[in-house]
């Protein structure tokens, strides 16, 4: 079973993405020289994309995100026409002030990623737990969809 | 206070890991850093880390960091997106002089690991009040 076919289209919104990604080896193989490179979350844009597993399992999906140093309350996960969007926003901690700033790897605001699930899911049983770092989404395959062995009797 | 001093305190860091991390599965986990008039504040994202699997050492005027990350996957699974990569984190920092390192403290919270590196009585900041 696959669960979404490639698309080249989508791929384009990540670009930005990349592009500052690119920018933020260079700037560490180069010893920072610059600032930091955060968006203040203003503008909407997703600037960062969290690194995401996601693994089929025989009654359920497990979709494990890597979010360190989120605030569980800055994250919201939707299903909408079997579509799983994980979207939220990374803040800076608050005791850290810019002045005393010496290097700043660590990405800040705001992200989103979606997911077009394989098949249909247990709307109402859907669970996730944010811990160390990770959050971790289980969804529920509906009864329907659970692989029924028939049996064949050989006459 | 000027900001040449920080340069040392994480100068050739990240060039010494970048050989080391050639021949080993290891993650170089991004870290801010900052300082405060008493401390520099290192803050590295381990997420996924087992929390009794991370070490800290001071060794030779080095900080090194260590991460074992927990089992990603069950076995028997059908993985369909597969990003988070690694086995474990290592990154590594020069310690400048001027600083406590018998007194540094280190904390992990929602895969954060801060460390707390005092600096030593006369590096600190004082204010020197006009009479």
């Amino acid at each position: 079973m696959r669960l979404i076919r490639w698309n080249p289209t989508r791929e384009l919104s990540s670009v930005p993405t990349e592009l500052w990604n690119i920018q933020r080896d260079f700037n560490s193989l180069f010893g920072a020289m610059t600032g930091g490179n955060q968006d203040d979350g203003s503008s909407g844009l997703s600037l960062w994309t969290p690194a995401v597993d996601i693994s089929e399992h025989e009654n359920e999906y497990h979709v494990k995100v890597e979010l360190p140093g989120i605030n569980k309350d800055d994250v919201k996960i939707t299903l909408e026409s079997n579509i799983l969007t994980i979207r939220g926003e990374k803040k800076q901690e608050e005791d850290v002030k810019e002045e005393g700033m010496h290097r700043m790897e660590r990405v800040y605001g705001s992200f989103r990623r979606s997911f077009t699930l394989p098949t249909v899911v247990k709307e109402s049983e859907i669970g996730a737990i944010y811990k160390d770092g990770i959050l971790m989404i289980t969804l529920p395959k509906a009864e329907e969809v659970k692989p029924k062995q028939i049996e064949v009797k050989v006459k | 206070m000027t900001k040449n001093n920080d340069d040392a305190l994480v100068r050739h860091g990240s060039n010494a890991l970048a050989v080391r991390e050639s021949r080993e599965e290891f993650i170089t986990p991004a870290a801010d850093i900052f300082e405060t008039p008493i401390a520099f504040v290192l803050r590295l994202d381990l997420p996924g880390a087992a929390r009794d699997g991370i070490q800290v050492n001071v060794e030779a005027e080095r900080l090194s960091i260590k991460g074992r990350l927990e089992k990603l996957h069950a076995e028997k699974t059908n993985v369909l997106y597969h990003e988070i990569a690694g086995k474990s984190y290592y990154r590594m920092f020069n310690l400048t002089a001027g600083i406590a390192s018998d007194r540094i403290e280190a904390e992990f919270q929602d895969g954060v690991l801060s460390v707390t590196i005092p600096k030593s009585e006369r590096m600190t900041t004082k204010e020197i009040r006009i009479q």
